[in-house]
């Protein structure tokens, strides 16, 4: 008898190729037929009209922390995403000395914003500092699949200590950089990830920005010795830039045989050439049997913020940046009070760039603390100081102190919101879908219901994509580019990683505060629409009726060429 | 394959260091090197903004240094 049957849904199997309806048999965790009527099973999921889909793979996520304390990454399993790739950007959590940790967590927490209580409270660093030893500590506990990343500066740090930030390795470094890589890649790394633009706490380059090309050639070697992948964040605010980056993995996915990948890219109206030119250039690399994959975002770019906490936004303030990081909120607001009139001219300066989006009529007021300022939420920047009389940003300050800093502002739509040009980008064989930033910026936007917004936006909305190619670059695509052999295909033998979701409903929630982290504060999640049920490795982890199964652990470490024979 | 001409920096080399290594000196005009190195930084903006940013480090091992300058606005490349 078998395990589960998924009955008579529209089978999109993650190919391309059309729907049809049939029965999906699964047993022992791997689906074993596909189609037709199967036989007898302990359990009966009925899909009349739904879509049954591979389960969806999010290559783009900083799930490294909260997968410590919550095995669902939640809200993303909800969503239909059944694998999950951590360590993006150059940071992972291992392989990491003791004594580097709390370096290494106030530079993770500052560029993936995760709060410090949740950071500090979820992160225990009980598994040691091996690589391998923190993927053991996963195994059994996690309830979706994990395919993890290693972070180059994270490997500098390791070898190299302080002088990771700040000079380039000498050859015996590079030697002993590549050694760990290598044995990172055999405990079950997919790949490398590197960083071009972040910074630390203090503004410092991050480890792997100080590495010259040879130290990358030679790690990219080793990558090509164990077939695997390298990501990159590059400068993706700049088209020129980013075709120079294109260029360099160009050159590294000949000389090495690897595959590459570089996130985000995303479109702007007020650049509309520069999308056109970054994509000619992945043209011409991939004509030149480069493997060079840009990942697209699906989202629109909205940011909130607050001016009590740094994020995204303030990071183009650099006095209220310093501000934001004095832990004492009275003792921040009595900075603020001190420095008003600096402060004040640094918000009326972002304020006043309605031609780069950034206007005082662009920034709305998204949530006040106090009762009697009930009537703001909803108004612009430019329309309060406006009625008040004052500057923007004599009326954001007054606003905010008179609130204990606890205003939440919200600039929606920055950019990447031409759905038409978008939704051709997407459609585009030569990208794949990724850069959702899962588990990231919780404080900025929520990175959860990319896969939703996919569907209702380019496949019912604009039309871009046909319901069975929106699948497939959630699945198969991203499963061939990283090498997650026996995933994003519902053909026997491959994982029972499976979604059913009604093609007409599916989407995103709007995008809400959520107090589930440990310690104070608020997230922004989005929880999904349209999804019925997602079964991880054959065991049914979510569904709209019974929500999230208390103790479903069937997620595995996802390693590349680990094909479930 | 359409990317404007550029290096990384060598080990130690300032921007004027770079310029002597791949400007022609006519390029500039004037064979000093503040005069080369001014060319350069105005093709290489990513560079100068850094100083506002509060980043105080100066060329790092990774970055990009481009070598001609920006395309004009409306040519194809």
């Amino acid at each position: 008898m078998l395990d589960l049957v998924i009955r008579n849904g529209l089978i999109v199997d993650g190919s391309g190729l059309p729907a049809r309806r049939g029965d999906l048999s699964i047993h022992d965790g791997r689906i074993v037929a596909v189609g037709g009527r199967a036989g007898e099973a302990h359990r009966v999921i009925e899909a009349d009209g739904k879509v049954v889909a591979p389960g969806f793979i999010d290559p783009h996520t900083h799930f490294d922390a909260q997968l410590c304390f919550d095995p669902y990454a939640f809200p993303a399993i909800e969503h239909g995403i059944t694998t999950v790739v951590p360590g993006n950007c150059s940071l992972s959590l291992a392989p990491l000395r003791a004594d580097h940790r709390d370096a290494f967590s106030r530079m993770f927490r500052l560029i993936e914003e995760m709060p410090e209580e949740a950071f500090n409270t979820g992160v225990d660093w009980q598994w040691g500092e091996g690589f391998g030893s923190w993927l053991e500590a996963l195994t059994g506990q996690i309830a979706l699949n994990v395919a993890p990343l290693v972070g180059h500066s994270v490997i500098r740090m390791f070898v190299m200590g302080e002088a990771a930030q700040q000079r380039v390795a000498t050859d015996s470094e590079i030697h002993a950089m590549a050694a760990l890589l290598r044995e990172c890649l055999h405990a079950g790394a997919v790949g490398m990830s590197t960083s071009f633009v972040d910074v630390d706490e203090n503004y410092r380059p991050v480890p792997s920005r100080w590495a010259a090309p040879a130290e990358l050639d030679a790690l990219a070697a080793v990558l090509g010795e164990c077939d695997k992948i390298l990501q990159i964040v590059h400068e993706f605010y700049d088209a020129d830039l980013t075709i120079a980056r294109i260029e360099q993995l160009a050159d590294l996915s000949l000389r090495h045989g690897i595959t590459t990948t570089l996130s985000p890219l995303f479109h702007s109206d007020a650049n509309h050439r520069g999308v056109t030119r970054v994509m000619a250039a992945v043209a011409e690399a991939r004509a030149r049997g480069a493997a060079v994959w840009p990942q697209v975002q699906t989202r629109p770019i909205d940011i909130s913020f607050t001016l009590d906490q740094r994020s995204l936004m303030l990071i183009r303030m650099p006095s209220w940046w310093k501000v934001a990081a004095i832990r004492d909120r009275s003792e921040k607001i009595a900075a603020i009070n001190e420095k008003r009139q600096v402060l004040v001219d640094e918000m009326n300066a972002l304020t006043g760039q309605a031609a780069a989006g950034l206007g005082a009529g662009d920034f709305v007021v998204r949530e006040v603390a106090n009762e009697h300022n009930a009537h703001l939420v909803g108004r612009t920047i430019d329309e309060i100081a406006t009625e008040r009389g004052v500057s923007y940003g004599d009326a954001v300050v007054d606003l905010v102190l008179e609130e204990n800093l606890q205003t939440w502002f919200i600039r929606a739509s920055v950019g990447h919101n031409n759905s038409e040009v978008v939704g051709g980008l997407l459609a585009d064989p030569l990208v794949h879908v990724g850069a959702s930033d899962g588990g990231a910026h919780v404080g900025s936007f929520s990175t959860f219901g990319d896969t939703g917004y996919l569907f209702s936006e380019f496949v019912r909305g604009t039309g871009s994509l046909s319901l069975e190619a929106a699948v497939k670059k959630i699945t198969l695509d991203p499963a061939t580019i990283w090498g997650l052999r026996g995933r994003g295909l519902l053909a026997p033998g491959y994982a029972a990683d499976v979604v059913v979701f009604d093609a007409d409903e599916i989407g995103r929630g709007p995008e809400i505060a959520s107090d589930d982290f440990p310690g104070d504060g608020i997230r922004w999640i989005r929880r999904q629409q349209g999804v019925d049920t997602v079964v991880v490795n054959g065991v049914e982890t979510w569904s709209a009726a019974g929500g999230y199964v208390a103790g479903a652990r069937a997620g595995q470490i996802a390693s590349r060429g680990a094909d479930h024979e | 394959m359409g990317a404007r001409k550029f290096v990384t920096p060598e080990p130690g080399e300032d921007l004027a260091a770079i310029a002597a290594r791949v400007l022609p000196v006519h390029e500039s005009g004037d064979d000093s090197g503040d005069a080369a190195a001014q060319q350069l930084l105005s093709w290489n903006l990513h560079l100068a903004a850094r100083a506002g940013s509060g980043l105080s480090v100066g060329l790092l091992p990774s970055d990009i240094v481009f070598t001609e300058p920006p395309p004009k606005r409306g040519a194809t490349s």
